[in-house]
């Protein structure tokens, strides 16, 4: 009875359709204009074929990007996983059965915050003399000016730094989940060994989270990649091009500073396809 | 056996995670307060924590034209775009949970690779598209894209809602007589309600927190909130700071009302994995 009904076609078809429709035409569209040379000001446009790829390879400021974009993804990924399996393993271990569903509610907060909302919260307390995450170091040093986002050395590092309290707080609670599935029988065959309770975390319980662990990456690789919110509201790229990330780059060579929308498709259609092959080869092997 | 080092290592752990708790939920308090602060009381060397409350931002804010065009267009634009999303990524996505077939497997893949794609590959296009098309900076041009978005989450996180459903429950309403289509709607909707309802929260948090696409395809008439607040910041630090902390708590709190629902549907989905 159930496999001769038309629902899987007319609830399926439709949707398929309009998602195929809605991403393909983009996509397809991103390649042409990345062919042609147009421009914002003028309605005028030429078939110039790969020249703005070939322009791409000799602009310094967009193998700065790529760096930076590197650099970045790095970061962020690392730094994220550290946080939130060392607090995860942390609530799992300190942390009462009230006292964890506390925490994880404060640590799922700054993640739900529009990104936009974050990158101000953050530029406040960053502020050299009034802002409160600086407070601290004016008090120490009797008021000295520190001012991280507008240094080339630290500003990576300080927006990096607002990722990471987004998702390295949340990733931590999807970490203290983890751990309550597995089993505790080896767990406690280990404490009857006499493993020391880090010894249990790095030899018998991350090794058997390693799969979901590796997909939370997986995931946090991708988030990572639209860090353009925060970088826009915080730095705008700067100082000079310190935290210039490759769609901030495109955004201001499509929108702010010359209008070459066929330009910034270039840089468009080759962070499309590097991230699909990375990820649909990363995706294949997690699901393998 | 050695009970000292161990109640030290515990209070240690205790001390840290305190820590964390205090700087997830910090900042943002912080923001709140400096909304409820006149401007002199924000640009201090210490920072104050007494002070004489004041509704002056907040009713600044929310007396503001461009603030208030702002909330209407995101409430209108993620509003019909989630709608949008359920009315078309629930039944695709019982579709792929309850009637498997050989494409199964990549219709998943399809959907999830949706999430690849960078921002700005689709925005630079769709603003050429929506402008020879005559629609650049309108709402409808805003939901279409958004749909993209919201139909394709919330297709990817209701296929484990769906499959949740124990089959016993269906398949005694087939022996019963029901339909396909009313085992759907009767069935399967009501018992996977709760999980749903968390996929669709997370699609609205997702389009209502979305800047770069909302940036690229409005230039006046169309803007969401998220960009209206950063443009109060590009006036300067000449804003008062009290302003721009009052629309700031504006932006983050519609997100923010969905806190529980959503930690109650990250409980559920791990609660699946359990069992």
């Amino acid at each position: 009875m159930r496999r001769r009904s038309s629902l899987p076609v007319t609830f399926l078809v439709p949707t398929l359709a309009i998602l195929l429709v809605l991403s393909m035409v983009p996509t397809l569209y991103a390649i042409v204009i990345a062919l042609q040379n147009r421009e914002l000001s003028t309605t005028g446009y030429s078939w110039v074929w790969f020249s703005n790829f070939a322009d791409l390879f000799t602009d310094r400021r967009f193998l700065n990007a790529v760096w930076v974009s590197v650099k970045w993804e790095i970061v962020t990924v690392v730094a994220t996983m550290v946080v939130a399996i060392g607090l995860g393993v942390l609530m799992f271990e300190a942390a009462g059965p009230r006292m964890r569903n506390f925490y994880c509610l404060l640590f799922i907060i700054p993640v739900l915050l529009p990104r936009v909302s974050a990158a101000f919260v953050w530029k406040f307390a960053y502020h050299p003399l009034y802002g409160i995450a600086t407070y601290p170091y004016r008090l120490v040093t009797g008021g000295l000016i520190f001012d991280p986002l507008s240094k080339p050395a630290t500003a990576l590092f300080a927006v990096a730094t607002v990722d990471v309290w987004q998702w390295g707080l949340f990733f931590a609670v999807i970490v203290l989940k983890l751990l309550e599935t597995l089993p505790p029988q080896p767990i406690e065959a280990a404490r009857l060994d006499h493993a020391r309770r880090w010894q249990i975390h790095a030899y018998v319980t991350l090794p058997m989270l390693k799969a979901p662990l590796v997909s939370l990456m997986f995931v946090k690789m991708i988030e990572s990649l639209r860090s353009f919110d925060l970088i826009y509201v915080m730095t705008r790229g700067g100082p000079g091009v310190a935290t210039e990330t490759l769609d901030m780059y495109a955004f201001s060579q499509g929108f702010i500073e010359s209008g070459k929308v066929s330009y910034a498709s270039a840089m468009a259609v080759l962070m499309m396809i590097a991230t699909v092959i990375t990820f649909t080869m990363l995706w294949k092997r997690v699901q393998a | 056996m050695k009970p000292y080092p161990i109640r030290l290592g515990r209070l240690i752990a205790k001390a840290v995670l305190a820590l964390a708790g205090f700087l997830a939920v910090f900042p943002l308090v912080w923001t709140a307060l400096n909304a409820l602060k006149n401007n002199v009381d924000i640009i201090t060397r210490v920072p104050k924590v007494i002070f004489t409350p004041t509704l002056a931002n907040i009713s600044y804010i929310l007396g503001r034209d461009s603030v208030l065009t702002g909330l209407y267009n995101s409430v209108v634009a993620c509003g019909s775009a989630v709608l949008i999303g359920i009315a078309l990524g629930l039944p695709a996505a019982y579709a792929v949970a309850r009637y498997p077939n050989r494409f199964a497997g990549d219709i998943q893949f399809f959907v999830l690779s949706l999430r690849f794609l960078p921002p700005v590959a689709v925005a630079i296009p769709l603003m050429v598209i929506w402008l020879q098309v005559g629609l650049y900076d309108t709402l409808p041009a805003l939901i279409v894209t958004y749909s993209l978005l919201t139909i394709s989450v919330i297709m990817w996180l209701a296929i484990p809602a769906f499959q949740g459903v124990p089959k016993e429950i269906e398949e005694a309403a087939f022996v019963d007589g029901y339909g396909a289509y009313s085992v759907f709607w009767r069935i399967a909707l009501p018992v996977a309600a709760r999980s749903l309802i968390g996929a669709i929260a997370f699609s609205f948090v997702l389009v209502w927190n979305e800047f770069l696409i909302a940036l690229m395809l409005s230039s006046s008439n169309a803007k969401t909130l998220p960009i209206v607040a950063s443009e109060l910041s590009q006036q300067g630090m000449n804003v008062p700071w009290g302003i721009l902390n009052a629309s700031v708590v504006l932006l983050s709190l519609p997100p923010l009302l969905f806190l529980g629902v959503l930690s109650g549907f990250l409980n559920s989905v791990f609660r699946q994995k359990k069992n």
